[in-house]
Formats: structure tokens, sequence, C-alpha cells
């Protein structure tokens, strides 16, 4: 963030930390997004949800189809 | 252990669970599980306690003993900690107790109301998750240790949403006439763009109409769950969608069979007006069972329009993921809209999907891994004392006020002790499938029949009749252990998305959500009305 770009203080509630100063023109839609995620990135969440089902989806078959 | 008070709640939810886990492994809460209808899932019971339990003991002793860091096992799984296990202590009470309780309560409340609070109200693990959130965000506050754990909730939502994908199947869709395919899939679709537009005309975010298009136009709340992380909603934006389609269906289901009775409509015809205009599963059955309790024929057409409306949830998923990376794209072109913007778990849905259409989980023809199985088989036989009162009635005459298709069926269980097609046709598998499944209907006709009093048949008839019909519904384990899977991760999800819905955000998002919902619904149930009225004569089915 350069010095000369404005900033704003936003309220981020209860469940934040209080409240943060921001530059004005920051996507405040993907800091939102973000801040209530613990990954770092939307394509990092997807695809670690993706791999997991898929894991678990593979053990399922095993344990109750491909075993049995 | 510098750390450890900070570290105590976790110290103590975690030893609780490890000595609940232990009380129930003793037995002592059989009695209470028994009442509660839980005790198939002591194991699990067991085996979920302890392991979590332990886990977060660990993990809160590691915490307490060294000095917050920030590598991926602190981020992923140390931090997060608390906030998991917490909410992982009230999916628990919810799935195991408090769902149970609510569901015994209403039941035992229907003869004062006359329908069952718990179904119209919707009020199973969904909805009690979402409002558990709510309630503990706006009066105690989320705990300090349990922060991080609640950021984890979109994400497990998100898993529990490409795992609703292996409960549907493509095959279920070709089963109804193309006909009916057409008259549903013309109103969902154009509820979704009329909520798109209206969405548009009222300046409403993105987000807000994309989920309440989903949920008016599919299928309700699971629509809604689906379509959430799709259009980036705000738990507020689920949260409203959810209370308009509920509400909205609750007053349907109180005006549609009065409606369709003064109109004079014929079962087929109200049923497939229910089907198209109820939201709610639950909602539709109350609704046509209100209209016509003794025949059945209403109640299983508006199933079958109900089901097919929620075979549509894939197509809008891609319709709506498409149009909200166009909506947000910078640009319009292919790779933006539908690499770039195009959510990646949705592939994994769409490829549960395809797993399940394919036969992978169960015989592709499932739905919610429920298939029908007439093939020979001694293990779907009936017993050799309801062989026996079937061969007796036989004999004795008892079957002659039966139609002719449906003796024919009854005489070939007796022969064959169980439902399936003729015996020599058994190489000809399509010919075989297709006689067992015509003897099932017409058996299902018998028990309706004795139901609405049409014939008399005998408690110990009836019940080997049922026992036949049974035999041949099976329910594939595969599917099954996924949509406990996906009910877990639900569960989780909505939990920790509730926790985000303050007092303040709610009053933000103002009233348009519901003046959406009510016009999209109102201009639905009307046109499908005189469409119905208009097409839908006696024949839907194929």
């Amino acid at each position: 963030m350069s010095n000369d770009e404005k900033n704003i203080t936003i309220e981020t509630g209860d469940a934040g930390k209080g409240s943060s100063v921001i530059a004005e023109s920051a996507n405040t839609e993907e800091l939102e997004e973000r801040a209530l995620s613990v990954f770092a990135s939307e394509r990092n969440e997807d695809m670690t949800a993706l791999i997991f089902c898929l894991i678990t989806t593979f053990l399922v078959l095993l344990f109750t189809k491909w075993m049995v | 252990m510098p750390n450890i008070k900070d570290h105590m709640p976790v110290i103590i939810m975690s030893g609780l669970l490890i000595v609940y886990g232990l009380i129930v492994q003793t037995g002592a809460l059989l009695s209470v599980m028994k009442y509660l209808h839980t005790h198939k899932s002591m194991d699990l019971q067991v085996t979920l306690s302890l392991i979590l339990g332990g886990l977060a003991l660990v993990g809160a002793l590691i915490n307490s003993a060294k000095k917050p860091g920030n590598t991926i096992f602190d981020r992923f799984f140390l931090q997060p900690l608390g906030g998991v296990v917490m909410i992982l202590i009230m999916a628990m009470a919810i799935r195991w107790y408090l769902e149970p309780l609510v569901k015994i309560m209403s039941a035992s409340l229907k003869p004062v109301i006359g329908f069952k609070i718990y179904k119209v109200l919707n009020l199973n693990y969904v909805v009690l998750g979402i409002l558990a959130g709510v309630v503990l965000t706006n009066s105690y506050g989320i705990p300090k240790f349990a922060e991080a754990g609640v950021k984890c909730a979109r994400f497990v939502l998100k898993m529990g949403v490409i795992m609703l994908g292996a409960r549907y199947s493509f095959a279920e869709l070709a089963k109804l006439g193309v006909y009916s395919v057409w008259l549903i899939g013309f109103f969902v679709l154009g509820t979704v763009f009329l909520v798109l537009w209206l969405g548009h005309l009222f300046k409403q975010p993105k987000s807000m109409t994309g989920v309440l298009s989903a949920g008016m136009g599919v299928c309700g709340v699971s629509a809604t769950v689906a379509v959430a992380p799709v259009v980036k909603a705000r738990s507020t934006e689920m949260a409203y969608t959810i209370g308009t389609i509920l509400s909205f269906g609750i007053l349907c289901m109180f005006i549609f069979p009065t409606i369709g009775k003064l109109a004079g409509m014929s079962p087929v015809q109200f049923g497939a007006w229910a089907g198209t205009g109820i939201l709610n599963s639950a909602q539709v059955a109350a609704a046509a069972l209100a209209f016509n309790a003794v025949d059945i024929e209403t109640l299983k057409v508006a199933e079958i329009f109900n089901i097919t409306r929620v075979l549509f949830l894939p197509i809008i998923v891609l319709i709506l993921a498409t149009w909200f990376g166009k909506e947000t794209g910078q640009t319009l072109s292919f790779k933006t809209v539908v690499i770039d913007k195009f959510p990646l778990f949705i592939i994994g849905f769409l490829l549960l999907f395809g797993m399940s259409s394919a036969g992978l989980f169960s015989p592709p023809s499932h739905y919610k891994g429920k298939y029908i199985d007439v093939s020979y088989n001694d293990r779907t036989q009936v017993t050799a004392e309801e062989w026996d009162t079937l061969n007796k009635a036989m004999t004795a005459g008892k079957f002659t006020s039966l139609k002719p298709a449906q003796l024919e069926a009854v005489e070939d269980l007796v022969k064959q002790r169980q439902i399936a097609g003729d015996y020599d046709d058994r190489n000809d598998k399509k010919e075989f499938d297709k006689v067992g499944r015509a003897r099932l209907v017409q058996l299902q006709g018998v028990l309706a029949a004795a139901k609405a009093k049409q014939v008399s048949l005998s408690k110990d008839v009836k019940s080997a009749i049922k026992h036949a019909v049974k035999q041949v519904h099976k329910k594939s384990k595969t599917v099954v252990t996924l949509t406990d899977f996906m009910i877990w991760f639900f569960a989780f999800g909505l939990i920790g998305l509730g926790m985000q819905i303050t007092k303040k955000s709610v009053t933000q998002a103002g009233g348009w959500p519901i003046v959406m919902g009510v016009i999209s619904g109102v201009t639905k149930a009307v046109l499908s009305f005189f469409v119905v009225l208009w097409l839908v004569k006696d024949v839907v089915l194929n």
C-alpha cells in the first residue's frame, strides 16, 4: 500500500478484530471473503475441498463396495 | 506450559468428549438413546467422541506448550482446533439429541395441531444448526479460542456440497415422461430467471439474487446451501432465503389443497401442481395428502415432480456459476467466465453426480441411494410363515375382489416366494426386470386398495405383501455412507455460517429478499396452476 493512497477505517464486527485500516481502492469483498476463511485464496479452498472429498469417496467405495 | 490458561476451554471440552465416549461405551445411556432412536449410532458416538476428544487434548497441550507459529500445521490444525471442536460438539448435540427431541415432540403434538411441526417448518439439522449458530453469536458471542475454527465453516460446507452430488442420478430423469420433464424444466428455469431479473430490477446484490433464484426455482433449502458458495452469498443472505422459502411454503401448504378442490382438479393434476409450485419436499407431501389422503396417486405424482425438480439442481448450479462469473468478470471471454471464475468445488459436485449417474455407487437408476432390485435372489424371499399365510388365503379365494393384474401379481408372489420377473426369462434381463417391476406396482396397488378399504384382506396377508414389497426396495451402503459424511459436513458448515449472522447484518440486508421471493413464488404458483389445468390430463408417467 503506497503512502499517497487514501485509507479508510472499517468495522470488522464482533467476530473480527474490531476495526481495520485499509486502502480506499481495496477490493473489500475479496478481503471480507478471505477474512472468513483459513485459506489464502478461493482456489486453494476449493482444491483442498475437492481433494478431501475424492479421498473420502475412494475410502467409502473401498470399504462399502470393493472390499465387501 | 505458559499458555495453558488460554487453552483451558479446549482441554475441558476434550475431557468432556472423552468422558462422554466412555459413558456411551458402557451402555449407561442406552435407554435414553433408544427413546431418541439414536441407538444405532452408538458405535459412531463412541468412536467420534474418543477420537475427537483425544486429538483435541493433544492439540490443546501442544498449543499450551509452544508459541503460536505460522506453519501449515499451525494454520490448519492447531489454530482452528478450538473452534472446530466446539462446532463439532454442537453438531453432535444437534444430530444425536436436539433433532430427535424435536421430532418426538412434534410427533406428540400432531394429534392436537394436525401436522408434524418439524416436517412443516423443516426443523432438521440444517435449520437447527443455523439457529444454534445465530443464538450463540447473538447471545454470548463467539469465544476467542473458537474464532479461527469458525473460519473453516465455508470450506467444510463446500465439501458437503461436493458430497451432495452422489445422491442424485441422471437416469432418474429418464424414467419420467419427456412431457413432465419439459414442464418442470420450464418452471425451474423460468423461476430462476425471473428472480435474477427481479434482483436486477430492485438493484439487489448479485449474491443475494443468485442464492434466492436457486432456492425459489429448484428445491428450497438444499439448493440454497449448494448454490451459496457458488455465488459467494453471505450467511445472512442464505438465512434470508431459507426463511423466505419455508414461510412461503407453509402458506402454500394450506392454500393449495383448498384451491385445488375448489377448481375441481383431478388427483394427477393436483399432484403435478403441488410438485411444481411448492418448494420444500415435506410441504409438497403434506399438501398432496391434505388434498387426497386415501389414494396415493396424488402423493406419488407430487413426489415425482418434486424429485425431478431436485434433479435440475446440477444444471442450475452450472447456470448460476456461469452467470455469476459473467456478472463479476472484467471481460466476457470464455476463459474468464468458465475457467477463471468457475468454482472448482462445483466440478467436484458434478464429478460425483457423474459417478453416481454411471452407477459407481449404486445401480444408475437410484435416487438418494434407494433403488428397486427385482432380480431372483433367495434373500429377498418372504418368510416360510408369510408364504403359508398367502398360500392359504389364495386357496381360500380371499383375493377374488382384486383386479386381474393384481391377482396375477399375488399368484406369482405365491409361486416364486418373492417379487421378481419370470424365472425362465432370467437371462433376458430387460424383460425380467420389466415384468418384476410391473408386479411390484400391482402389489403396491393391492396395499393401497386395502388401505382405502376397497378390498378386505387380513392383517397377516397385508403384512406378508408389505414385507415382499420392502424386500425389493434396496439401499446402497455406499450412498448411505457418503450421505452421512455430507450430513456432518453440512451440520458443521451451517453452524459456523450461523455464527456469522449478527443482528447488525440482518438489519443491513433489508426486506427485499422476501418481496422478491413472494413475487416469484406467487407467479410460479399461478402460472403452473393454469398450465397444469390446461396441459396435464391423466397420463404423466411413461
